[in-house]
């Protein structure tokens, strides 16, 4: 990657896409019989994705499981939804601004449009 | 990329609703159907839902590791129901047995509409999911734009 910011950001992006991804997998199983809430520990997954570690997922405890072994709570994933979402946007928009700066000292600082 | 495997895993939930669904109107239809290809009554179906992976070729290829643990959902059968069906006495209609009574299709509306609105509901969990997945891969795009 360019530089350490832009590295971590794009650790970061990795880490919340990966997610997002184990919440649309848990909405779209939220009638499947036996289907346990999968997710991985996102504060120490991150910590352990500077030295390249691929993320351990694990299941979340402490839900109610229903009566068909099925444990998915909407309203958890509705919210981890909406903050994967939120994240991506506020770290997307760092790189951005990230790749903007790189593109001005190479034009030399004068490329006001 | 795990994004867009994202995409697939939503996608295969709303197929499996949208089937659900199509089983539940049709058990709704037919609840007062007498006679069907089978012969007898027609009988109650329910589709019974199954993780399945989702990961295409090229994703894979990409993300070999991670991409297994994401499963999507698919119909592993249709239950058919084989409980006795509701015996009415209605002598005068043309599929009564000789005692006068006709056998109706065991189907319980309230309990179907319910059901239809579960999946309804889920359908659109899964609508909501594609939609921030998307929006986020759309920050990704832009990222090209200066």
């Amino acid at each position: 990657m360019l530089d350490p910011v832009s590295g971590k950001l794009n650790q970061y992006l990795t880490l919340v896409s990966q997610r997002q991804q184990l919440v649309a997998s848990n909405i779209a199983n939220s009638d499947t019989p036996g289907y346990l809430t999968k997710d991985i520990d996102f504060d120490s997954e991150l910590q352990n994705a500077a030295s390249g570690a691929q993320s351990m997922v694990e299941e979340v405890q402490g839900l109610t499981m229903k009566n068909d072994g099925n444990n998915v709570d909407l309203d958890r994933e509705a919210r981890l939804l909406a903050e994967n979402a939120l994240r991506f946007n506020v770290a997307s928009g760092l790189l951005r601004s990230q790749l903007k700066r790189l593109r001005m000292a190479i034009e030399g600082g004068n490329s006001g449009s | 990329m795990s994004l867009f495997s994202s995409l697939s895993v939503s996608a295969s939930g709303m197929s499996a609703e949208r089937s659900r669904a199509e089983i539940l109107v049709e058990n709704i239809a037919n609840a007062d159907t007498t006679r069907t290809a089978e012969g007898g009554p027609y009988r109650r179906r329910d589709v019974v839902f199954e993780s399945q992976s989702v990961s295409s070729p090229f994703s894979a290829f990409l993300s070999p590791e991670f991409g297994a643990q994401a499963q999507g959902v698919g119909i592993s059968q249709v239950a058919v129901d084989n409980s006795d069906p509701d015996r009415r006495y209605l002598p005068g209609h043309p599929d009564a047995d000789k005692d006068g009574y006709v056998a109706f299709p065991r189907v319980n509306p309230a309990e179907d509409m319910v059901d239809l609105l579960g999946a309804s509901r889920s359908y659109q969990a899964n609508v909501s999911a594609i939609s921030a997945v998307k929006d986020m891969i759309q920050r990704s795009i832009d990222l090209f734009k200066s």
